[in-house]
């Protein structure tokens, strides 16, 4: 998957754990972690907002495009 | 408990007691045909076949009937398994898989053959009918049954779309 997640980056700079985020957002830490791995197949825009929202940045922020990484099959 | 959980936890027994009421009937058939083979006489003449010239013909037509009966007695077999394994699934609270869409078209497929072999029945009915004696099942063609083919088919095509819709959403957060 060409497409990145900086959640870790993110939290990091907030000085937030994925608990704490977790509890702000209402999505679980499972879930959470599926995202931070790069596992999630896909995104809600719901979901998407939350987390911008509560770490106060971008959707571009969050997620890049690495072209040097394969494509998901 | 609401109506669909309570529809599902008896379909579970209801659906295993049918499988050994078939296997039950299958087995009678077995042994009728067995019977018919070590005691004709007595057995045909206890189904009431009456003696004469078309005596051979109703003989051969009731056997080749049992042997139908017997192979119909096994689709029947497929289809009640393979629903009991579609129910488990519902159970267990995940049917939209695509094993699920194919059993669901293994199911119309199986259905189809059934429904030929009635028609099947209903053929050696009619070659074994002579003007003495009729070999006398009601074998009515029913709409019924095809349309549930047909539903079937399209059953399993909306499993195979929900199960694709299920893979895709179960990445997603």
């Amino acid at each position: 998957m060409a497409i990145v997640v900086r959640l870790d980056e993110r939290l990091h700079e907030r000085r937030m754990t994925l608990t704490e985020l977790s509890a702000r957002i209402g999505i679980t830490v499972a879930n959470l972690s599926i995202l931070k791995t790069g596992k999630a197949k896909a995104m809600r825009f719901s979901t998407l907002e939350s987390i911008c929202a509560v770490l106060e940045c971008q959707p571009g922020d969050l997620l890049v495009f690495d072209p040097s990484l394969p494509p998901e099959e | 408990m609401n109506a669909p959980s309570d529809a599902v936890t008896l379909s579970r027994p209801l659906l295993h007691g049918l499988i050994v009421l078939n296997l039950l009937y299958a087995l009678g058939l077995l042994v009728l045909f067995v019977a018919g083979l070590l005691a004709e006489d007595w057995v045909f003449n206890a189904l009431g076949v009456r003696s004469g010239e078309h005596r051979p013909r109703l003989v051969l037509g009731m056997r080749a009937m049992v042997i139908v009966g017997l192979v119909a007695a096994g689709v029947v077999d497929r289809v009640l398994r393979q629903l009991a394994a579609i129910v488990d699934t519902v159970r267990a609270g995940d049917p939209f898989v695509a094993s699920n869409a194919r059993r669901l078209q293994l199911i119309a497929w199986w259905v189809f053959a059934g429904e030929i072999l009635r028609l099947v029945i209903g053929a050696i009915a009619w070659a074994a009918t002579t003007k003495a004696q009729a070999l006398d099942v009601h074998v009515g063609f029913s709409f019924a049954p095809w349309l549930a083919v047909l539903l079937l088919f399209v059953l399993a095509r909306v499993f195979a779309e929900g199960a694709r819709m299920r893979a895709d959403l179960e990445g997603t957060v």
